[in-house]
């Protein structure tokens, strides 16, 4: 008993590291960001600056439901995150860190969030989670017919497993180049990066989702994001990058990835939801189902 | 000691009598059905698990002969505990029937009928309760009002029917036994021929593709109660059906290397594939909320062909746990609409609105029932999905993979649509004064969602006793071991998932709750750039809710085109029959008159 | 020590008092683009001035946002729609006012449609000069609202709430109606 309470301490220090990290990364980049357009930009710690600003201040509120969603969906959050190995040695819950609990938990967040979103009574809100969801259809079947590919050829699908794996036989981003390219651009799906950032727009649907929040409820949902981005990139650091040995290799692995996808996030207009849906379908579904077909039935 | 005959006899006794009461006391008959259907489920659970049920005694004639087995006593025990669950909504929806007595009867004679099927141990026997099955439960539709899908059922069921009937007697003309063991003697051709028969009763009866048309149009339609009891009961006599045929049967068949496993199993699990596919894609694009639901029970059909399909200790754990699992949330989120049509007289979903202001309780219920339809974590449905996908991995089915990824994510469209159209969004003026569910409906509700979470934070018990019915197949057991199941590729901790959770939700509900307190505004208080809207169906976005996405496929389904043309001409050979035989048309009774004349006065030289 | 527990009015005070530590590096603002001064804001927000080094940055609806900027002249359609907008931001809040039309007037003073004094409807905490104001002006404006925040003089929104019924006769005497009750009205 004893042991699971150390690993859910230990997953709360992941969490709480996963937010740390991901909200600095996010603020260094967005002066990188800055420094690409030729400005100065904000300082690095200035996400922490809007998080704890937004958390402090007195905000509205449409109900319980309103509430609830917002507590289930970074509860949600924060539980995928406990789960999440941040080196091979370094995971809170050994042997348990299934892949499929990142899927699937980290829905429990969104489903938490598109509830409350639903329940301020706000139309955009409830247009933003309907092309939230469709978005996810979209980029999660091909991210998942390649992960599928890495599971049967690594034979385990605990993240760690597959760290090892490819510390042993090299990384998946080597073997699997398609693969690895298209879990590329599901992964910009998944952070809503700019081709993909549909169910937020912001000049469109008033951010979507997020229309109505604003205070503590919208502190709380910075938060989640901080921390799904965390699991996001952390997972697509481990499953194709080789994961880390060290918690510095891990670093600046996460660094790297978050870093690029931003950039190039920063080139690139808005897709409409029904393009976002065709896009996903035809190369990078195609591409990864090709690949799987050429390496699991050869 | 308990004898199952007796079970199904008293049962038919208990429909009789409660036919009878409610001659004159439709409701007092409703309250009997509630009654006998506790007392089934209680006899089969308690003899059941003490392994005390009697298949020897013989009441009834010779011919129909029980046995036990676990795997009948799991679909049993499932099913009579749906039937047990719906039937508290009986006594309130029994007014709005034409015949409440006869709705009664049915009721508990389609509960009788399916047990009869799950202890069957001769094909007789499993025909002829089949067919009460369906008897009673295609008159148990049109009490809905509505008569066409009674016969869109009946069609479908007919042909499940007659596929299982020729199955039956063709396996007679060649072992000459009734008994349930003789097809997997069977070999070659015949052998082939049974299995495809068997899997066609089993489609139809699952509402699988090419055949799931039927389902959204009967629990659309039917009653509510009835649309529930389908979905968590009746249909899973398919699964069942299905069960026996693609594992009894081994046809000697082409080898398929790459998936390992034979070609009819790969077929099989291809139109699985499809169902989930297309049973998805018309889900997300219902205005009805049951009719939405009954094309996801349709998609969750094919996974458990798929499961079936593959023929793995993993999968058929998979597969027995889904059955449970989406019999538990499906029937609860049945029941959920069922209470909102109860209360609103309606359940389209772009009539409706705020329902979570009326009714709480009942949307937590429907909250939950998605949340395990939909595979997340701690539910029921979470545990069997993960099964399926690691047989699917595991088999490395890759066309497979994407239809059932698909259908998982998908279904967390549909599954939103009515939380956020009809529970959640703009309270909507017209509906002012709805109340909650009454009591007697509640207790089904809850105890239907407390089920499913426990079956999806503690699997031990389900997968011990799915590990005794997949052993009768020959198959060893899943492994599991204090905190997990273990799977083909990793351990799954449905305890520790769910107690991570909890921890998760309890850390953040107390930063929430430390954080200054928010300030309570109305629905209509809410962000309009500026504009001045007074209006709550202005606000409440439901209709045509995925619409950027229904814009991507076709409306119809392909397959109802080519239904459509047998119905044509299926019209036409009755049109000329109705011409040349049945008509008061002239110049055909001068025809037929001449031509009798003819044959009697030459007929000899003829 | 106080055995007392503390009142919903004190909780806040103390959490805004916390919160003004952060707010005052980081202002989110929602963009009222009434009038011409709005053109201003462009440059201020991209390379050549870099509002976001400051930590400012456009928001998309009044209930994220933290500071409400009014660019220009303000016609009576407008200002039913700024009272309500201003009305949904939580608290704090704070309106900065672009150019002399909010003042007095400034060109269209005798016009019928415009009205001529913001701060009868709704409480100014900085006012931008200039007509236009340049750039350097906006942003200075900007670092004046952040000292306000810093020297706890930014009450603009404590005023609101204590003189409601003086700034809500004001609006019923210059609109009639401040909520038009007719969706397709007007």
């Amino acid at each position: 008993m004893s042991v699971i309470l150390m690993s859910m301490l230990i997953g709360l220090g992941v969490a709480l590291f996963g937010f740390t990290l991901q909200t600095t990364i996010g603020g260094i980049n967005r002066k990188v960001v800055g420094r690409m357009q030729k400005r100065y930009g904000p300082k690095w710690y200035q996400e922490f600056l809007d998080i704890f600003k937004a958390l402090s201040k007195r905000a509205i509120s449409h109900g319980w439901i309103y509430d609830f969603g917002v507590i289930m969906a970074v509860g949600g959050i924060t539980a995928t995150a406990m789960f999440m190995p941040i080196t091979d040695s370094l995971v809170a819950f050994a042997g348990y860190d299934n892949f499929f609990i990142f899927v699937y938990l980290l829905a429990v967040g969104m489903l938490g969030m598109a509830m409350s979103a639903s329940g301020s009574g706000n139309p955009l809100a409830s247009i933003g989670v309907m092309r939230a969801l469709t978005q996810m259809l979209a980029y999660e079947v091909p991210f998942m017919v390649v992960v599928i590919t890495i599971i049967k050829v690594s034979g385990t699908s605990s993240l760690t497993g597959i760290m090892e794996f490819q510390q042993a036989n090299g990384w998946f981003a080597l073997s699997l180049p398609i693969g690895f390219g298209v879990a590329f651009l599901s992964l910009l799906g998944m952070l809503g990066k700019k081709p993909f950032e549909t169910y937020i727009a912001p000049s469109e649907i008033a951010s979507g989702p997020m229309v109505e929040y604003g205070g503590k409820q919208l502190g709380l949902l910075f938060v989640m994001h901080e921390i799904a981005t965390f699991i996001e990139v952390s997972l697509f650091v481990h499953l194709f990058l080789g994961g880390a040995s060290n918690i510095i290799e891990f670093l600046a692995k996460y660094f790297i990835v978050y870093t690029v996808a931003n950039l190039i996030s920063n080139l690139n207009g808005r897709f409409k939801i029904d393009q976002v849906v065709v896009f996903f379908y035809k190369w990078p579904l195609a591409l990864a189902v090709l690949q799987a077909i050429w390496v699991l039935w050869r | 000691m308990f004898s199952i005959e007796l079970v199904v006899l008293s049962t038919l006794l208990a429909g009789v009598l409660a036919y009878i009461v409610s001659i004159k006391l439709p409701k007092l008959g409703s309250y009997l059905t509630i009654l006998a259907s506790l007392a089934v489920f209680s006899v089969l659970a308690y003899f059941g698990f003490n392994n005390n049920l009697d298949a020897e005694v013989n009441l009834i004639p010779q011919f129909v002969l029980f046995k036990t087995s676990m795997f009948g006593l799991y679909f049993a025990i499932i099913v009579s505990f749906i039937f047990f669950m719906v039937s508290f909504f009986n006594p309130y929806f029994i007014k709005d029937y034409k015949y409440p007595a006869a709705y009664n009867l049915f009721y508990l004679m389609a509960l009788a009928g399916t047990i009869g099927v799950f202890f069957a141990s001769n094909f007789i026997t499993l025909f002829i309760f089949f067919e009460i099955v369906v008897w009673t439960s295609m008159f148990l539709i049109p009490l809905g009002k509505k008569r066409k899908p009674t016969v869109t059922y009946f069609v479908f069921s007919t042909v499940g029917s007659f596929a299982m009937l020729y199955a039956v007697m063709f396996t007679f003309s060649i072992t000459g036994s009734f008994d349930l063991a003789a097809i997997s003697v069977l070999s070659g051709k015949s052998a082939l021929l049974v299995y495809i028969l068997l899997a066609v009763a089993g489609f139809a009866k699952l509402g699988a593709y090419p055949f799931y048309v039927w389902l959204p149009k009967v629990l659309g339609k039917s009653p509510d109660p009835v649309s529930a009891v389908f979905s968590g009961g009746i249909e899973k006599l398919g699964a069942f059906i299905a069960f026996m045929a693609i594992l009894r049967i081994s046809p000697a068949s082409i080898y398929l290397e790459a998936v390992g496993m034979y070609l009819q199993n790969y077929v099989i699990a291809i139109f699985g594939a499809i169902t989930i596919v297309v049973g998805t894609l018309q889900a997300i694009r219902q205005d009805d909320a049951k009719k939405l639901l009954a094309y996801s029970s349709a998609s969750n059909g094919g996974y458990i062909l798929v499961a079936i399909a593959m023929s793995s200790s993993i999968s058929l754990t998979g597969a027995m746990y889904h059955i449970l699992a989406h019999a538990l949330a499906s029937t609860a989120a049945f029941l959920a609409i069922a209470v909102v049509h109860y209360r609103t007289k309606t359940t389209k979903i772009s009539e409706l609105g705020g329902m979570i202001h009326h009714m709480p309780l009942t949307y937590m219920v429907y909250l939950m029932a998605i949340i395990s339809m939909a595979g997340i974590p701690p539910m029921g449905g979470f545990i069997s999905k993960w099964l399926i996908f690691q047989a699917v991995i595991n088999k490395q089915m890759i066309i497979v993979a994407v239809a059932t990824f698909f259908g998982s994510i998908g279904s967390f469209l549909y599954v939103f649509r009515p939380l956020a159209a009809l529970f959640l969004g703009q309270k909507l003026p017209k509906y002012k004064g709805v109340k909650e569910a009454p009591f007697l409906m509640m207790i089904p509700l809850i105890i239907l969602t407390l089920g499913s979470f426990y079956i999806g934070v503690i699997p031990n018990q389900v997968i011990d006793f799915s590990n005794k019915v997949i052993a009768e197949f020959g198959f060893g057991p899943l492994l599991m071991n204090e905190f997990g199941i273990q799977g083909a590729n990793g351990t799954l901790s449905a305890p520790i998932i769910a107690s991570v959770f909890g921890l998760g939700v309890v850390v953040i509900a107390i930063i929430f709750f430390i954080l200054p307190k928010s300030r309570k505004v109305g629905l209509m208080d809410t962000y309009t750039s500026g504009e001045f809207i007074y209006t709550e169906e202005l606000l409440h976005y439901s209709a045509d809710f995925y619409a950027p996405f229904e814009r991507l496929y076709p409306a119809k389904p392909l397959i109802s085109k080519v239904y459509a043309m047998i119905k044509e001409k299926v019209n036409e050979l009755g049109r000329f029959f109705k011409y040349w035989f049945f008509t008061n048309k002239p110049e055909v009774t001068v025809l037929w008159i001449v031509l009798i004349l003819t044959l009697l006065v030459w007929g000899d030289i003829l | 020590m106080e055995n007392k527990k503390l009142t919903q009015a004190q909780m806040d005070t103390k959490w805004t008092e916390l919160g003004d530590f952060f707010r005052r590096k980081s202002i989110w603002m929602l963009m009222y683009c009434t009038g011409c001064c709005a053109i201003e804001l462009p440059q201020a927000m991209t390379s050549a001035y870099d509002m976001e080094r400051l930590g400012m940055g456009p928001m998309a609806t009044p209930r994220q946002a933290d500071v409400l900027l009014i660019t220009g002249y303000l016609s009576l359609k407008t200002l039913r729609r700024l009272v309500y907008t201003y009305e949904q931001m939580s608290e704090p809040k704070y309106v900065v006012a672009f150019g002399p039309c909010v003042i007095n007037g400034g060109i269209y003073h005798d016009s019928h449609a415009v009205l001529n004094r913001l701060d009868h409807y709704l409480p100014i905490d900085v006012y931008i000069s200039g007509c236009m104001p340049n750039p350097e002006s906006v942003m200075n404006g900007f670092t004046d609202l952040m000292d306000l925040i810093k020297n706890k003089t930014a009450v603009g929104w404590k005023n609101y709430r204590d003189n409601n019924e003086w700034y809500k006769k004001n609006q019923m005497d210059a609109l009639g109606e401040v909520f038009v009750h007719d969706e397709f009205h007007e």
